[in-house]
Protein backbone atom coordinates (compact mmCIF):
# COMPACT_ATOMS: atom_id res chain seq x y z
CA UNK A 1 0.00 0.00 0.00
CA UNK A 2 2.88 2.15 0.73
CA UNK A 3 4.39 1.41 -1.95
CA UNK A 4 1.93 2.05 -4.47
CA UNK A 5 1.61 5.11 -3.21
CA UNK A 6 4.94 6.21 -3.51
CA UNK A 7 4.84 4.94 -7.01
CA UNK A 8 1.92 6.87 -7.27
CA UNK A 9 3.60 10.16 -6.14
CA UNK A 10 6.05 9.39 -8.49
CA UNK A 11 4.26 9.29 -11.80
CA UNK A 12 2.74 11.99 -11.15
CA UNK A 13 5.93 14.23 -10.24
CA UNK A 14 7.25 12.58 -13.23
CA UNK A 15 3.89 13.83 -15.20
CA UNK A 16 4.09 16.99 -13.80
CA UNK A 17 8.00 17.39 -14.76
CA UNK A 18 7.14 16.52 -18.44
CA UNK A 19 4.07 18.67 -18.74
CA UNK A 20 5.27 21.52 -17.42
CA UNK A 21 9.02 22.02 -17.46
CA UNK A 22 8.77 22.44 -21.51
CA UNK A 23 6.58 25.52 -21.14
CA UNK A 24 8.97 27.60 -19.71
CA UNK A 25 10.39 30.22 -21.83
CA UNK A 26 14.09 28.64 -22.95
CA UNK A 27 15.47 31.59 -22.66
CA UNK A 28 14.23 32.45 -18.88
CA UNK A 29 17.18 32.45 -16.05
CA UNK A 30 16.35 29.92 -13.27
CA UNK A 31 14.77 30.86 -10.13
CA UNK A 32 17.61 29.79 -7.40
CA UNK A 33 16.19 27.82 -4.56
CA UNK A 34 15.63 30.05 -1.54
CA UNK A 35 18.30 28.51 0.36
CA UNK A 36 17.87 31.36 3.00
CA UNK A 37 17.13 35.22 3.42
CA UNK A 38 20.40 36.21 1.69
CA UNK A 39 21.07 34.15 -1.19
CA UNK A 40 24.80 35.51 -2.70
CA UNK A 41 25.00 33.77 -5.83
CA UNK A 42 28.11 35.61 -7.00
CA UNK A 43 30.03 35.35 -4.20
CA UNK A 44 30.43 39.24 -2.99
CA UNK A 45 29.70 39.31 0.80
CA UNK A 46 31.54 38.41 3.40
CA UNK A 47 30.23 35.08 5.30
CA UNK A 48 30.00 37.18 8.71
CA UNK A 49 27.53 39.37 7.07
CA UNK A 50 25.48 37.11 5.01
CA UNK A 51 25.10 35.76 8.59
CA UNK A 52 24.67 39.35 10.51
CA UNK A 53 22.36 40.36 7.80
CA UNK A 54 20.09 36.84 7.99
CA UNK A 55 20.03 37.41 11.53
CA UNK A 56 18.65 40.58 11.31
CA UNK A 57 16.42 39.74 8.70
CA UNK A 58 14.82 37.00 11.11
CA UNK A 59 14.75 39.12 14.11
CA UNK A 60 12.68 41.81 12.19
CA UNK A 61 10.24 39.09 10.76
CA UNK A 62 9.60 37.51 13.91
CA UNK A 63 9.22 40.90 15.54
CA UNK A 64 6.86 41.92 12.27
CA UNK A 65 5.56 39.13 10.62
CA UNK A 66 7.47 40.90 6.82
CA UNK A 67 9.76 38.40 5.22
CA UNK A 68 12.30 40.51 3.34
CA UNK A 69 15.30 38.55 1.16
CA UNK A 70 18.30 39.63 -0.40
CA UNK A 71 19.14 37.87 -3.86
CA UNK A 72 22.79 38.70 -5.84
CA UNK A 73 23.49 37.39 -9.23
CA UNK A 74 26.58 37.36 -10.83
CA UNK A 75 24.41 37.96 -14.15
CA UNK A 76 21.21 38.61 -15.44
CA UNK A 77 22.07 36.48 -18.76
CA UNK A 78 20.10 39.16 -20.99
CA UNK A 79 16.83 38.63 -19.09
CA UNK A 80 15.31 42.35 -17.74
CA UNK A 81 15.95 43.31 -14.36
CA UNK A 82 12.10 43.33 -13.66
CA UNK A 83 11.08 40.00 -15.27
CA UNK A 84 13.51 37.90 -13.50
CA UNK A 85 13.15 39.88 -10.20
CA UNK A 86 9.56 39.59 -10.16
CA UNK A 87 9.21 35.91 -10.95
CA UNK A 88 12.25 35.31 -8.44
CA UNK A 89 9.55 37.15 -5.38
CA UNK A 90 6.34 35.16 -7.25
CA UNK A 91 8.50 32.19 -6.77
CA UNK A 92 9.74 32.95 -3.64
CA UNK A 93 6.44 33.78 -2.10
CA UNK A 94 7.87 36.29 0.25
CA UNK A 95 5.43 37.28 2.82
CA UNK A 96 2.74 36.09 4.43
CA UNK A 97 -0.41 35.13 2.25
CA UNK A 98 -3.08 37.89 2.45
CA UNK A 99 -0.84 40.72 3.82
CA UNK A 100 1.42 39.99 1.38
CA UNK A 101 4.41 41.84 3.26
CA UNK A 102 7.59 40.37 1.13
CA UNK A 103 10.28 42.84 -0.18
CA UNK A 104 13.47 41.36 -2.42
CA UNK A 105 16.24 42.91 -3.12
CA UNK A 106 18.18 41.87 -6.11
CA UNK A 107 21.41 42.56 -6.94
CA UNK A 108 22.85 41.93 -10.35
CA UNK A 109 26.69 42.25 -10.70
CA UNK A 110 27.64 42.37 -14.09
CA UNK A 111 24.82 44.74 -15.08
CA UNK A 112 25.22 47.00 -12.09
CA UNK A 113 21.67 47.08 -11.49
CA UNK A 114 19.84 46.97 -8.23
CA UNK A 115 16.13 46.20 -7.97
CA UNK A 116 13.65 46.72 -4.70
CA UNK A 117 10.25 44.23 -5.57
CA UNK A 118 7.83 45.56 -2.85
CA UNK A 119 5.29 43.53 -2.11
CA UNK A 120 0.93 44.67 -2.56
CA UNK A 121 0.96 45.11 0.96
CA UNK A 122 4.10 46.99 1.63
CA UNK A 123 3.18 49.22 -1.25
CA UNK A 124 1.62 51.69 0.85
CA UNK A 125 4.72 52.29 2.93
CA UNK A 126 7.84 51.35 0.95
CA UNK A 127 6.40 53.34 -2.00
CA UNK A 128 7.98 53.47 -5.61
CA UNK A 129 9.62 56.82 -4.76
CA UNK A 130 10.80 55.41 -1.41
CA UNK A 131 12.55 52.56 -2.88
CA UNK A 132 13.93 54.83 -5.45
CA UNK A 133 15.48 56.44 -2.79
CA UNK A 134 17.09 53.96 -1.08
CA UNK A 135 18.31 52.65 -4.20
CA UNK A 136 19.67 56.01 -4.96
CA UNK A 137 21.09 57.86 -1.39
CA UNK A 138 21.58 54.50 0.64
CA UNK A 139 22.91 51.35 -1.63
CA UNK A 140 24.07 53.16 -5.26
CA UNK A 141 26.97 55.10 -3.38
CA UNK A 142 28.53 52.73 -1.51
CA UNK A 143 28.39 50.36 -4.21
CA UNK A 144 30.32 53.30 -6.48
CA UNK A 145 33.01 53.11 -3.82
CA UNK A 146 33.79 49.42 -4.09
CA UNK A 147 31.74 48.42 -0.51
CA UNK A 148 29.32 46.04 -1.40
CA UNK A 149 28.68 44.74 1.91
CA UNK A 150 28.44 48.13 3.01
CA UNK A 151 25.38 48.94 0.46
CA UNK A 152 23.71 45.99 1.39
CA UNK A 153 23.05 46.24 4.71
CA UNK A 154 22.33 49.87 4.24
CA UNK A 155 19.91 49.08 1.75
CA UNK A 156 18.72 46.31 4.15
CA UNK A 157 18.11 48.63 7.03
CA UNK A 158 16.45 51.45 5.08
CA UNK A 159 13.80 48.84 4.00
CA UNK A 160 13.18 47.52 7.91
CA UNK A 161 13.38 51.17 8.76
CA UNK A 162 10.68 51.81 6.32
CA UNK A 163 8.11 49.29 6.85
CA UNK A 164 8.75 48.66 10.20
CA UNK A 165 5.51 48.87 12.02
CA UNK A 166 3.34 48.19 8.98
CA UNK A 167 2.60 44.96 10.30
CA UNK A 168 2.40 42.96 13.70
CA UNK A 169 3.58 39.34 13.94
CA UNK A 170 0.37 37.71 14.97
CA UNK A 171 -0.10 37.27 18.14
CA UNK A 172 1.75 33.86 19.12
CA UNK A 173 -0.05 30.54 19.89
CA UNK A 174 -1.77 30.48 23.46
CA UNK A 175 1.07 28.55 26.43
CA UNK A 176 0.30 25.44 26.48
CA UNK A 177 -1.86 23.94 29.36
CA UNK A 178 -0.29 23.17 32.85
CA UNK A 179 0.13 19.27 32.78
CA UNK A 180 -2.37 19.52 35.38
CA UNK A 181 -4.96 20.68 33.64
CA UNK A 182 -4.31 18.94 30.43
CA UNK A 183 -4.62 15.29 32.51
CA UNK A 184 -7.55 16.40 34.77
CA UNK A 185 -10.05 17.63 31.41
CA UNK A 186 -8.46 14.13 29.65
CA UNK A 187 -9.86 12.59 33.26
CA UNK A 188 -13.05 14.27 32.25
CA UNK A 189 -13.38 13.37 28.85
CA UNK A 190 -12.85 9.65 29.94
CA UNK A 191 -16.00 10.12 32.45
CA UNK A 192 -18.27 11.56 30.60
CA UNK A 193 -17.47 9.20 27.45
CA UNK A 194 -18.28 6.29 30.14
CA UNK A 195 -21.14 7.77 31.40
CA UNK A 196 -23.05 8.60 28.16
CA UNK A 197 -21.71 5.64 26.17
CA UNK A 198 -22.58 3.24 28.82
CA UNK A 199 -25.61 4.55 28.63
CA UNK A 200 -25.95 3.99 24.62
CA UNK A 201 -24.50 0.52 24.73
CA UNK A 202 -27.29 -0.70 26.71
CA UNK A 203 -29.19 -0.26 23.37
CA UNK A 204 -26.63 -1.00 21.03
CA UNK A 205 -23.35 -2.72 21.34
CA UNK A 206 -21.51 -0.83 18.96
CA UNK A 207 -23.21 2.32 18.85
CA UNK A 208 -22.21 2.93 22.92
CA UNK A 209 -18.18 2.53 22.79
CA UNK A 210 -18.09 4.17 19.46
CA UNK A 211 -20.22 7.48 20.99
CA UNK A 212 -18.51 7.06 24.33
CA UNK A 213 -15.24 7.00 22.99
CA UNK A 214 -16.11 9.79 20.17
CA UNK A 215 -17.26 12.01 22.72
CA UNK A 216 -14.03 11.22 24.89
CA UNK A 217 -11.78 11.95 21.72
CA UNK A 218 -13.62 15.28 21.50
CA UNK A 219 -13.83 16.37 24.96
CA UNK A 220 -10.04 16.00 25.40
CA UNK A 221 -7.88 18.64 25.08
CA UNK A 222 -5.21 18.17 22.80
CA UNK A 223 -4.50 15.81 19.96
CA UNK A 224 -2.61 13.08 21.87
CA UNK A 225 -4.54 12.96 24.89
CA UNK A 226 -8.19 13.03 23.35
CA UNK A 227 -6.94 10.00 21.31
CA UNK A 228 -5.76 8.10 24.58
CA UNK A 229 -9.24 9.14 26.06
CA UNK A 230 -11.37 8.31 23.43
CA UNK A 231 -9.01 4.97 23.38
CA UNK A 232 -9.43 4.24 26.61
CA UNK A 233 -13.73 5.10 27.06
CA UNK A 234 -13.98 2.64 23.67
CA UNK A 235 -12.40 -0.03 25.09
CA UNK A 236 -13.84 0.63 28.40
CA UNK A 237 -17.12 0.46 26.90
CA UNK A 238 -16.57 -2.15 25.10
CA UNK A 239 -15.99 -4.57 27.77
CA UNK A 240 -18.27 -2.95 30.56
CA UNK A 241 -21.11 -3.14 28.09
CA UNK A 242 -20.28 -6.83 27.02
CA UNK A 243 -19.91 -7.85 30.95
CA UNK A 244 -23.65 -6.13 31.79
CA UNK A 245 -25.39 -7.87 28.44
CA UNK A 246 -23.48 -11.00 29.54
CA UNK A 247 -24.92 -10.79 33.11
CA UNK A 248 -28.33 -9.50 31.85
CA UNK A 249 -28.88 -12.97 29.66
CA UNK A 250 -26.97 -11.79 26.68
CA UNK A 251 -29.70 -9.72 24.74
CA UNK A 252 -27.17 -9.72 21.75
CA UNK A 253 -24.78 -12.76 21.98
CA UNK A 254 -23.25 -12.26 18.10
CA UNK A 255 -19.78 -13.32 18.52
CA UNK A 256 -17.31 -10.33 19.17
CA UNK A 257 -14.46 -10.84 16.71
CA UNK A 258 -16.36 -8.69 14.49
CA UNK A 259 -16.17 -6.03 16.76
CA UNK A 260 -12.83 -6.17 17.42
CA UNK A 261 -11.61 -6.69 13.96
CA UNK A 262 -13.51 -3.66 13.20
CA UNK A 263 -12.22 -1.16 16.11
CA UNK A 264 -8.68 -2.21 15.64
CA UNK A 265 -8.49 -1.66 11.92
CA UNK A 266 -9.60 1.69 12.67
CA UNK A 267 -6.88 2.39 15.33
CA UNK A 268 -4.45 0.74 12.18
CA UNK A 269 -5.57 3.18 10.45
CA UNK A 270 -4.67 5.99 12.77
CA UNK A 271 -1.14 4.59 13.36
CA UNK A 272 -0.06 4.35 10.25
CA UNK A 273 -1.73 8.02 9.21
CA UNK A 274 0.45 11.27 8.16
CA UNK A 275 0.51 12.11 11.60
CA UNK A 276 4.15 11.17 12.24
CA UNK A 277 5.23 13.18 8.50
CA UNK A 278 3.24 16.05 9.48
CA UNK A 279 5.06 17.59 11.82
CA UNK A 280 8.50 17.13 9.69
CA UNK A 281 10.75 20.38 10.80
CA UNK A 282 11.29 22.47 7.89
CA UNK A 283 14.49 23.76 9.36
CA UNK A 284 15.58 26.42 6.87
CA UNK A 285 13.80 29.45 5.27
CA UNK A 286 10.25 29.32 2.95
CA UNK A 287 7.92 32.16 1.71
CA UNK A 288 4.74 32.66 3.39
CA UNK A 289 2.30 32.55 0.41
CA UNK A 290 3.00 36.79 -0.59
CA UNK A 291 1.94 38.13 -3.97
CA UNK A 292 3.76 41.24 -5.64
CA UNK A 293 2.48 43.00 -8.09
CA UNK A 294 5.49 45.13 -9.63
CA UNK A 295 5.87 47.67 -7.13
CA UNK A 296 9.26 48.70 -6.18
CA UNK A 297 12.19 50.64 -8.30
CA UNK A 298 15.02 49.91 -10.16
CA UNK A 299 18.58 51.75 -10.24
CA UNK A 300 22.10 51.02 -10.85
CA UNK A 301 25.69 51.82 -9.71
CA UNK B 1 -50.26 17.69 -10.24
CA UNK B 2 -48.15 14.69 -12.23
CA UNK B 3 -46.97 17.09 -14.36
CA UNK B 4 -45.30 19.43 -11.75
CA UNK B 5 -43.61 16.13 -9.89
CA UNK B 6 -42.25 14.98 -13.32
CA UNK B 7 -41.29 18.45 -14.15
CA UNK B 8 -39.52 19.11 -10.65
CA UNK B 9 -37.79 15.61 -11.14
CA UNK B 10 -36.67 16.64 -14.73
CA UNK B 11 -35.18 20.20 -13.26
CA UNK B 12 -33.50 18.13 -10.68
CA UNK B 13 -32.17 15.74 -13.14
CA UNK B 14 -30.97 18.21 -15.01
CA UNK B 15 -29.06 20.04 -11.93
CA UNK B 16 -27.65 16.60 -11.07
CA UNK B 17 -26.19 16.48 -14.72
CA UNK B 18 -25.02 19.75 -14.61
CA UNK B 19 -23.12 19.39 -11.15
CA UNK B 20 -21.67 16.10 -12.07
CA UNK B 21 -21.20 15.63 -15.40
CA UNK B 22 -18.23 17.53 -15.99
CA UNK B 23 -19.53 20.15 -18.10
CA UNK B 24 -17.60 22.80 -17.21
CA UNK B 25 -20.51 25.23 -16.15
CA UNK B 26 -19.29 26.40 -12.51
CA UNK B 27 -15.33 26.74 -14.16
CA UNK B 28 -16.85 28.51 -16.70
CA UNK B 29 -18.60 31.01 -14.33
CA UNK B 30 -15.71 31.21 -12.24
CA UNK B 31 -13.14 31.91 -14.82
CA UNK B 32 -15.67 34.55 -16.01
CA UNK B 33 -15.49 36.24 -12.76
CA UNK B 34 -11.63 36.01 -12.69
CA UNK B 35 -10.72 37.08 -16.10
CA UNK B 36 -13.14 40.17 -15.38
CA UNK B 37 -11.33 40.64 -12.00
CA UNK B 38 -8.04 40.53 -13.56
CA UNK B 39 -9.33 43.18 -16.49
CA UNK B 40 -10.30 45.52 -13.31
CA UNK B 41 -6.84 44.80 -12.35
CA UNK B 42 -5.05 46.22 -15.87
CA UNK B 43 -7.81 49.29 -15.75
CA UNK B 44 -7.28 50.70 -12.85
CA UNK B 45 -3.21 50.60 -12.97
CA UNK B 46 -4.14 52.42 -16.38
CA UNK B 47 -6.11 54.76 -14.08
CA UNK B 48 -3.22 55.04 -11.87
CA UNK B 49 -0.70 56.26 -14.69
CA UNK B 50 -2.96 58.90 -16.45
CA UNK B 51 -3.73 60.42 -12.55
CA UNK B 52 0.18 60.73 -12.56
CA UNK B 53 0.83 62.40 -15.55
CA UNK B 54 -0.88 65.76 -15.00
CA UNK B 55 1.73 66.18 -12.04
CA UNK B 56 4.40 65.22 -14.39
CA UNK B 57 3.42 67.26 -17.04
CA UNK B 58 3.26 70.54 -14.69
CA UNK B 59 6.82 70.03 -13.38
CA UNK B 60 8.33 69.00 -16.67
CA UNK B 61 6.57 72.62 -17.26
CA UNK B 62 8.21 74.27 -14.73
CA UNK B 63 11.99 73.48 -16.55
CA UNK B 64 11.01 73.37 -19.81
CA UNK B 65 7.89 75.38 -20.82
CA UNK B 66 8.87 75.97 -24.08
CA UNK B 67 8.74 72.09 -25.36
CA UNK B 68 5.22 72.92 -26.05
CA UNK B 69 4.84 70.01 -28.23
CA UNK B 70 5.96 67.03 -26.57
CA UNK B 71 4.17 68.64 -23.03
CA UNK B 72 0.84 68.84 -25.30
CA UNK B 73 1.01 65.80 -27.16
CA UNK B 74 1.07 63.84 -23.82
CA UNK B 75 -1.96 65.71 -22.32
CA UNK B 76 -3.89 64.85 -25.40
CA UNK B 77 -3.03 61.30 -25.53
CA UNK B 78 -3.92 60.98 -21.68
CA UNK B 79 -7.34 62.89 -22.82
CA UNK B 80 -7.81 60.31 -25.51
CA UNK B 81 -6.81 57.11 -23.86
CA UNK B 82 -9.05 58.28 -20.72
CA UNK B 83 -11.78 59.07 -22.55
CA UNK B 84 -11.82 55.01 -24.10
CA UNK B 85 -14.91 53.42 -22.28
CA UNK B 86 -13.86 50.10 -20.63
CA UNK B 87 -17.32 47.79 -19.57
CA UNK B 88 -16.36 44.55 -19.41
CA UNK B 89 -18.36 44.20 -22.54
CA UNK B 90 -15.04 45.53 -24.08
CA UNK B 91 -13.89 42.66 -23.58
CA UNK B 92 -16.07 40.50 -26.04
CA UNK B 93 -15.76 43.44 -28.44
CA UNK B 94 -12.59 43.16 -30.51
CA UNK B 95 -12.60 46.51 -32.43
CA UNK B 96 -13.27 48.22 -28.78
CA UNK B 97 -10.60 46.32 -27.14
CA UNK B 98 -8.07 46.97 -29.62
CA UNK B 99 -9.30 51.02 -29.71
CA UNK B 100 -8.50 50.68 -26.03
CA UNK B 101 -5.12 49.17 -26.41
CA UNK B 102 -4.34 51.68 -29.20
CA UNK B 103 -4.63 54.87 -26.88
CA UNK B 104 -2.83 53.63 -23.91
CA UNK B 105 -0.19 52.65 -26.51
CA UNK B 106 -0.07 56.09 -27.89
CA UNK B 107 -0.28 57.37 -24.37
CA UNK B 108 2.99 55.76 -23.61
CA UNK B 109 4.93 56.47 -26.59
CA UNK B 110 3.97 60.17 -25.62
CA UNK B 111 4.98 59.30 -22.51
CA UNK B 112 8.45 58.42 -23.87
CA UNK B 113 9.21 61.49 -25.78
CA UNK B 114 8.65 63.38 -22.36
CA UNK B 115 10.67 61.71 -20.75
CA UNK B 116 13.42 61.62 -23.13
CA UNK B 117 13.35 64.95 -23.24
CA UNK B 118 14.18 65.01 -19.44
CA UNK B 119 17.55 63.42 -20.60
CA UNK B 120 18.31 67.64 -21.83
CA UNK B 121 17.66 69.37 -18.53
CA UNK B 122 19.98 68.23 -15.74
CA UNK B 123 17.82 70.24 -13.29
CA UNK B 124 14.87 68.63 -13.77
CA UNK B 125 16.22 65.22 -13.04
CA UNK B 126 17.62 66.42 -10.68
CA UNK B 127 14.57 67.52 -9.47
CA UNK B 128 13.43 65.63 -6.09
CA UNK B 129 9.60 65.89 -7.19
CA UNK B 130 10.47 64.67 -10.83
CA UNK B 131 12.81 62.08 -9.93
CA UNK B 132 9.81 60.64 -7.43
CA UNK B 133 7.27 61.04 -10.28
CA UNK B 134 9.58 59.31 -12.17
CA UNK B 135 9.94 56.43 -9.96
CA UNK B 136 6.41 56.19 -9.90
CA UNK B 137 5.64 55.80 -13.49
CA UNK B 138 8.06 53.41 -13.60
CA UNK B 139 6.65 51.33 -10.63
CA UNK B 140 3.30 51.67 -12.60
CA UNK B 141 4.17 50.57 -16.17
CA UNK B 142 5.49 47.16 -14.17
CA UNK B 143 2.26 46.91 -12.20
CA UNK B 144 0.48 46.78 -15.62
CA UNK B 145 2.71 44.72 -16.84
CA UNK B 146 2.15 42.56 -14.12
CA UNK B 147 -1.87 42.88 -14.71
CA UNK B 148 -1.71 42.66 -18.24
CA UNK B 149 0.02 39.23 -18.06
CA UNK B 150 -2.16 38.06 -15.52
CA UNK B 151 -4.83 39.15 -17.83
CA UNK B 152 -3.64 37.23 -20.81
CA UNK B 153 -3.32 33.68 -18.43
CA UNK B 154 -6.68 33.98 -17.26
CA UNK B 155 -8.33 34.63 -20.68
CA UNK B 156 -6.22 32.01 -22.28
CA UNK B 157 -7.49 29.94 -20.00
CA UNK B 158 -11.16 30.78 -20.44
CA UNK B 159 -10.68 30.64 -23.80
CA UNK B 160 -9.11 27.48 -24.01
CA UNK B 161 -12.58 26.28 -21.79
CA UNK B 162 -14.68 28.05 -24.24
CA UNK B 163 -13.61 26.59 -26.93
CA UNK B 164 -12.56 22.93 -25.56
CA UNK B 165 -15.19 19.87 -25.84
CA UNK B 166 -17.64 19.78 -24.08
CA UNK B 167 -17.29 22.31 -21.71
CA UNK B 168 -17.78 24.58 -25.49
CA UNK B 169 -21.18 23.25 -25.41
CA UNK B 170 -22.10 24.39 -21.78
CA UNK B 171 -20.32 28.23 -22.98
CA UNK B 172 -22.51 28.57 -25.99
CA UNK B 173 -25.67 26.96 -25.29
CA UNK B 174 -26.40 27.53 -21.96
CA UNK B 175 -24.16 30.44 -20.96
CA UNK B 176 -24.04 32.30 -24.08
CA UNK B 177 -20.33 32.92 -23.55
CA UNK B 178 -17.75 34.26 -25.99
CA UNK B 179 -13.80 34.31 -26.25
CA UNK B 180 -12.46 37.50 -24.92
CA UNK B 181 -10.09 39.91 -26.62
CA UNK B 182 -6.95 39.24 -25.28
CA UNK B 183 -3.59 41.52 -25.94
CA UNK B 184 -2.16 40.81 -29.31
CA UNK B 185 1.78 39.47 -30.32
CA UNK B 186 1.98 42.36 -31.89
CA UNK B 187 1.72 44.82 -28.59
CA UNK B 188 3.15 42.56 -26.48
CA UNK B 189 6.58 42.81 -28.40
CA UNK B 190 6.20 46.39 -27.90
CA UNK B 191 5.87 45.81 -24.37
CA UNK B 192 8.70 43.52 -24.14
CA UNK B 193 10.82 46.25 -24.63
CA UNK B 194 12.31 47.85 -22.00
CA UNK B 195 10.24 50.91 -21.19
CA UNK B 196 11.30 54.09 -22.45
CA UNK B 197 11.06 55.17 -19.26
CA UNK B 198 14.93 55.00 -18.25
CA UNK B 199 16.80 56.73 -16.03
Amino acid sequence: MWLMRRAGWAVLAGWLWVTLVPSLPARALNVPPLSGRVVDLAHVLPPATTTQLSETLQAHETKTSNQVAVLIVPSLEDEPLFDFSHRVATTWKLGAKGTDNGVLLLIAIKERTIRLEVGYGLEGVLTDARSAQIIRNDIAPKFRAGDVPGGVTAGVLAVLHTIEGTYQAPEPPPAFHSKGEVIANTIFAVILGLGIGLFFSRAHRVVGPVVGGGLSFLVAPWVVPALIAGAVSLVLISLMGGMGNAMGGGRRSRSGPFDDTWFSSRHGGWGSGGLGESFGGSGGFSGGGGDFGGGGASGDW
Amino acid sequence: MMSLARWMGANFMLAGLLALSGCGYNDLQGLDEDTKAAWSEVINQYQRRADLIPNLVNTVKGYAAHEKDTLEGVVQARAKATSVQVTPELLKDEAAFKRFQDAQQSLSSALGRLLALAENYPNLKADQGFRDLQSQLEGTENRITVARKRYIDKVAEFNKMVRYFPTSLTAKFLLHMDEKANFTVADEKAVAKPPEVKF
